[in-house]
């Protein structure tokens, strides 16, 4: 299959998923290209869609953890950015995803404890 | 010092805030890296309580997980 | 209008305790689990990827996606994970040691 049409074979199987979780793809067509290209290269390379944002660790458990969409696996810490952590997919309500900061794991587990989140 | 990966684009525009105002940096992309570098750089993360995201931006004693143009100026500023 | 039907499956007999099978029923890709004495069926496409959960392991009521590893409770389809995403299930009958599901199909 060509990359372009894995592409948009993922991009529809993706948006399945993350669509009951109250996300789409980022209003920002062409970073949503460039991340869905990565994926696609990434899935040719190690055999699954990785995050092109967070690292392989070549432990399984982990790994699959980062599989996209990995919402999931990471769903208090992405809604509080509303944004997961590559920007592939924002809250459905949101329009600008530049107003939108990365907020690290350590940030927000700061936030949690600070009853911020 | 910057960790960074080599399909993550906020790494390549965290790349592009230093190289736009001369900012001499070094950097390594943790998915070009060696089995043994990567491996560091994994210590590093999770030493600051962190998981294996990128960009990981290290300004003098802080560090900045992800592209913050405003954190890094505040860093760059101090 | 949708169109309720039961549609023969396997024997019963066919399916060993642990087993699953996955099955092309009415257009469906199904994946048919026995446990024990139960018998359950659900749509053999993993909501993550389309992979087939008949080849996942089985643990409990929760399969796992031999790709992914995302897990689904086999009674209700429901993603461990996430509650919202869910793999069809399909109701099931045994008569005369026959296992029937009820298939919902579009009636042309």
């Amino acid at each position: 299959m060509d990359a372009e049409k894995r592409k948009q074979k993922l991009r529809e199987m993706f948006q399945r998923v993350v669509d009951p979780l109250g996300y789409k793809f980022s209003p920002d067509e062409e970073i949503v290209d460039f991340l869905l290209e990565q994926e696609v290269m990434l899935e040719k390379e190690h055999g699954h869609p990785f995050c092109p944002c967070q690292g392989l660790t070549g432990d399984r458990e982990l790994d699959m953890k980062i599989v996209c969409p990995c919402i999931p696996f990471h769903r208090a810490h992405f809604d509080a950015m509303k944004r997961c952590w590559c920007g592939l997919y924002v809250h459905k309500d949101v329009e600008d995803p530049y107003s939108l900061v990365q907020i690290s794991r350590s940030e927000f587990e700061q936030m949690q404890k600070e009853g911020k989140v | 010092m910057m960790y960074t990966l080599s399909t993550c684009p906020w790494c390549k525009k965290s790349k592009n805030f230093f190289t736009e105002r001369n900012i001499p940096f070094e950097f390594i992309d943790y998915d070009k890296a060696s089995k043994e570098e990567q491996q560091k750089i994994r210590e590093v993360c999770s030493a600051h309580g962190e998981s294996i995201a990128f960009p990981f931006v290290i300004i003098g004693d802080d560090v900045v997980v992800g592209y913050n143009p405003q954190k890094y100026m505040k860093l760059l500023e101090s | 209008m949708s169109e309720v039907t039961w549609v023969y499956a396997l024997k019963e007999t066919e399916l060993a305790d642990g087993e699953k099978k996955a099955l092309l029923i009415s257009g469906q890709k199904i994946a048919l689990i026995k446990k024990g004495n139960e018998l359950f069926a659900i749509s053999n496409k993993c909501v993550h990827m389309e992979c087939p959960l008949s080849k996942g392991e089985l643990e409990n009521y929760v399969i796992k996606c031999p790709c992914h590893d995302w897990r689904f409770d086999i009674r209700s389809g429901e993603f461990l994970d996430a509650k919202e995403l869910k793999v069809p299930v399909y109701e099931l009958k045994v008569s005369d040691g026959n296992i029937y599901l009820k298939m919902e199909g579009e009636n042309k």
